[in-house]
């Protein structure tokens, strides 16, 4: 009897110890109201190696100074949304930098994520960039062309990609394999984009849009878009493609951050926004799109202190420098400046499309419009 | 008394090693085969998290047909359409036109090796299996890079062919169906060379000769008398190389995207990001084509006759003069295997140290992506050193060396002990059963195989990782190492181990002291073939790898993907080096080699 009270006694100290281990939300909770060192002081009592997964390569950099920093043995891994969200399920991830936004409401609803944003920076950031989940930075995609020759594609409104005389010379990463660029194409079906849309094309063609089967401007301009697209399989592709010196009156949708590369020939290269910023103009409606990275601690963390610790040090300007010493790059945080020789984001907000995700979530049946024209 | 009867029937049954193993491989494949079949099987009735569940407006892990009538019938935005019927028919044609492709080049050159005076035999079939021991898509990527121009595709930049030669070839030349076709054609073509070689090789000259003596022309024997012998092996490559061409995924990446062509298995990966139910569905459907090929061979080849092209009184056959034709055939063949085979390799090395792309000047040039200590100078991406320095690209050669080196033990040795039970029990049902069961994994793609193996280990806790990808890699390399373990026990005569046997020596003595070391060179290539083509596995590993930085071939995809093309490229080099080391190393020290393994 004695022997049987012992063994379940302990079988309950043991559940209180899984279930104390597996709270990783109320940690979170603890973990908003701490301090720096607070913080600093839980993380060093968590053991065994920290390990941090992301759709963003630079995550390497960032967790290797924050690795020196505090002597916690960090491992980095560069991984891809649905990688990330497999892995979530098999192996132990303690913080995650994830980008579709849409498929994250679920993960955050289904309890398998949560949202936490630290004490030092709360007040800093726009209430609507810390809700649902915190957001670490925005990255865009612009409209870049080749300058070369004399049909140069400097364009002024969008509705100039969709002539039929551009067919083959728009490169874009297919949507259906990337998320971020079947979101932004999503919410140009919505109603604001539609109308914005509309008003573009009356100032391109000096009359109204004729939308025949299509349900508004946006799916007009998505179908026509994809007509003349070209896919390359990824940003960095694109922008060295586009920027050949045979590849005179091409033009691009891809990320800013990959003309960093010297493998680009950046001479050869247009910014439309920055051109339009220089000289005073507008791209109608838009210039490109923008999506936020954003940053999140895993229900299965088994470092969750390490892990919020990592975030903190993420929104701090050490944290952001693997990212902000490029253009292309846009911390959430105010307080920490693009590079210069950059727009800053005021002027990214007002002249891109941003994704909304419940949007997109209750728009899922566009991507099969979408795919189509995909094909 | 019956009882006790019964109880020394059951031990006399058991006392029989051969039946012992046997019975262990039913249970063991029947688990590692049919029941990860059937947790895909519930995966495609699943509602998952996420879009899916959006879409199907249902509560996540409800079971639904939802996914079946979506993939199936759904018209608007000619959904089904796009994502099912129009890959499956690409799927048909690009492998049906791969395996006629693989016949005809592997065919014909088998047939100039063996039954006629070319020259340079000994490089043509040294090099031929070359392109085999290489990853698939090293073709496609050099097919890319080596014919890309300004007048097709993304209409960006030229390739070798443009640039340096100032010839543009046309579309459908370098991409879509026909390069993905002709490049797997050529990747499997040594299965044709091997299965038809070895029979033409050992065929009886009597026939031959009996309708020479009778004054028949030539052409009327090969007509009359040859082809219709090494039908079997042609079929059977057919079917070989359409079951490895139908699950093919890389090659379709790179040769197909760019022109929106898509087959089945690319279609499959992307729907495995966000609808994970249709995905199944296509595994299901692709598992389905490999189980109709696994019958039409059966009843095509009259359940596995081919062992019987070998008999005792084979003479030595003449062989065709090919007279004034011999070098041009010879020179033009040495041709065509330094493009498949040795040109790739000099285009990789050129690619990983070219700083900006197409321009192949030598102030275009440095080796820093390969010994490099800070790369950001060029490309300011991916990894700050060169590969040789990058502690990641050793870890992941080690994990794959690893892991090859595991499955290739695993799978060669369980091969051997298939090899023995069947070849002990011939004729018995539980034989044929086992041998069927081995063999079934070859015919499961090997991207579908890698998604069901995920479906089984989400809910298992404890299987994944190494675990996970060394079990996958085990089984699905059986095939190779139990056929050349069946065909090797099957020349052994009986009165060899019963020798043996009568002085008392215990079964696994007989084993290792007896058997193993008559067919040693057999059953190293058991040993050999799940190694070389483990190193260069990507689509198998490729959804359950713990990250993409894992393994060689699967961080070389990501690299690609991203577009880091001279890291790309130096890993990919690194790849086939490793991979053809280990192949000649254990060649020239065993004497095993892939001919054997494949061929039988």
């Amino acid at each position: 009897m004695r022997k049987l009270l012992s063994l379940l006694l302990a079988l309950c100290l043991m559940l209180c110890a899984v279930s104390a281990f597996a709270d990783v939300a109320a940690d979170v909770e603890a973990g908003s109201a701490m301090s720096h060192d607070e913080l600093l002081a839980k993380a060093k009592e968590e053991t065994g190696k920290f390990v941090v997964a992301g759709n963003t390569s630079r995550i390497a950099d960032a967790a290797e100074a924050f690795a020196a920093l505090y002597g916690i043995e960090t491992e980095s891994n560069n991984m891809k949304d649905q990688e990330i969200y497999e892995k979530l399920e098999s192996t132990t991830i303690d913080m995650v930098m994830i980008q579709d936004g849409a498929n994250l409401l679920d993960y955050i609803d289904a309890g398998k994520l949560y949202n936490f944003v630290p004490a030092a920076v709360k007040d800093a950031i726009p209430e609507n960039d810390q809700q649902p989940a915190l957001i670490h930075q925005f990255i865009n995609k612009l409209f870049i062309y080749n300058n070369k020759g004399d049909s140069v594609p400097a364009i002024k409104n969008v509705w100039e990609v969709t002539d039929p005389a551009m067919k083959g010379n728009v490169i874009f990463k297919n949507p259906t394999t990337e998320k971020v660029n079947m979101n932004f194409l999503v919410m140009l079906t919505s109603d604001a984009w539609a109308e914005k849309l509309a008003e573009a094309y009356k100032a391109w063609k000096g009359e109204d849009i004729e939308l025949g089967e299509y349900k508004n401007a946006g799916y007009k301009w998505i179908a026509e878009f994809l007509a003349n697209v070209t896919f390359i399989k990824s940003d960095t592709t694109i922008a060295e493609e586009v920027s050949q010196d045979t590849a005179a009156g091409k033009i691009g949708l891809f990320v800013l951050s990959k003309l960093r590369s010297s493998s680009v020939l950046t001479d050869n290269l247009t910014v439309a926004q920055y051109d339009a910023t220089a000289n005073g103009y507008t791209v109608a409606p838009f210039s490109g799109f923008m999506y936020p990275m954003y940053v999140m601690v895993p229900a299965a963390a088994k470092r969750p202190y390490t892990a919020m610790l990592f975030i903190e040090y993420l929104m701090s300007e050490e944290g952001f420098k693997p990212w902000g010493k490029n253009i292309g790059a846009y911390s959430s945080n105010p307080s920490i400046a693009p590079k210069e020789g950059d727009l800053g984001l005021d002027i990214w907000k007002a002249n891109l499309v941003i994704e909304d995700p419940n949007y997109i979530l209750d728009h899922i049946d566009v991507e099969d419009f979408i795919t189509l024209y995909c094909q | 008394m019956n009882i006790s009867r019964m109880k020394g029937k059951v031990r006399a049954w058991f006392s029989k090693p051969a039946n012992v193993i046997l019975l262990v491989f039913l249970i063991l494949l029947t688990v590692l085969t049919l029941y990860p079949l059937i947790t895909m099987l519930l995966e495609t009735v699943t509602v998952h998290l996420g879009r899916e569940a959006r879409l199907a407006k249902l509560p996540v892990g409800s079971k639904t047909l939802f996914h079946f009538a979506r993939l199936f019938a759904t018209s608007e935005n000619k959904y089904s359409w796009i994502t099912f019927y129009q890959p499956l028919l690409n799927t048909l044609a690009v492998s049906v036109s791969a395996s006629a492709i693989a016949i005809l080049f592997g065919g014909t050159v088998a047939f100039l090796v063996t039954r006629t005076n070319l020259k340079y035999k000994k490089f043509v079939s040294a090099v031929f299996t070359f392109p085999y021991i290489m990853p698939s898509w090293t073709l496609a990527l050099f097919w890319e890079t080596f014919f890309k121009n300004v007048m097709i595709g993304p209409k960006t930049s030229n390739g070798i062919m443009a640039s340096v030669f100032g010839i543009y070839m046309p579309e459908w030349f370098v991409y879509g169906g026909f390069p993905i076709a002709l490049v797997l054609g050529l990747h499997y073509a040594p299965f044709a060379y091997i299965l038809i070689g070895g029979i033409l090789r050992n065929m009886d000259a009597n026939l031959e000769e009996a309708a020479t003596i009778l004054k028949t022309s030539r052409m009327r024997i090969i007509r009359k008398i040859t082809l219709p012998i090494v039908r079997p092996a042609m079929l059977s490559t057919f079917l070989l190389v359409f079951a490895s061409s139908m699950s093919a995924y890389s090659v379709p990446v790179f040769l197909g995207s760019p022109v929106r062509y898509y087959v089945l298995s690319t279609t499959m990966k992307s729907l495995m990001d966000s609808y994970k139910g249709q995905a199944y569905i296509v595994v299901a459907v692709m598992i389905l084509f490999g189980v109709g090929i696994l019958l039409l061979n059966q009843a095509v080849t009259n359940s596995r006759k081919q062992f019987t092209t070998v008999t005792g009184k084979s003479g030595q056959i003449s062989k065709i003069n090919l007279g004034k034709a011999n070098r041009p055939i010879a020179l033009l063949l040495v041709l065509i295997l330094l493009l498949v085979a040795v040109v790739p390799l000099i285009t990789f090395a050129l690619e990983s140290v070219i700083i900006k792309a197409g321009d192949y000047s030598l102030s275009n040039m440095t080796l820093d992506f390969w010994i490099g200590k800070d790369t950001t100078q060029w490309l300011d991406q991916g990894d700050s050193t060169g590969i040789l320095l990058n502690p990641k690209v050793w870890s992941a050669l080690g994990n794959s060396l690893g892991l090859a080196v595991t499955c290739s033990v695993v799978a060669g040795t369980c091969g051997i002990l298939v090899g023995y039970g069947v070849s002990k029990r011939r004729g018995s049902k539980l034989a044929s059963w086992v041998n069927n069961l081995s063999f079934f994994p070859y015919l499961m793609p090997s991207l579908a195989f890698g998604a069901i193996y995920l479906a089984m280990a989400s809910g298992i806790p404890w299987l994944g990782g190494f675990l996970l990808m060394a079990l996958a890699g085990s089984i699905k390399y059986l095939p190779f190492a139990s056929r050349s373990g069946v065909n090797a026990m099957l020349q052994l005569s009986a009165e060899i181990e019963e020798a043996a046997l009568i002085t008392g020596v215990p079964w696994w003595k007989r084993m290792i002291r007896v058997i193993f070391p008559i067919q040693k060179s057999s059953f190293l290539s058991g040993y050999l073939l799940p190694m070389v083509s483990c190193m260069r596995e990507l689509s198998l590993f490729v959804l359950i790898v713990p990250t993409s930085n894992w393994l060689l071939t699967t961080m070389l995809m990501q690299y690609s993907e991203k577009g880091w093309a001279q890291f790309g490229n130096a890993i990919n080099l690194l790849i086939i080096i490793v991979v053809l080391i280990v192949n000649f190393t254990v060649n020239k020290l065993t004497g095993a080699s892939i001919d054997k393994g494949v061929g039988g």
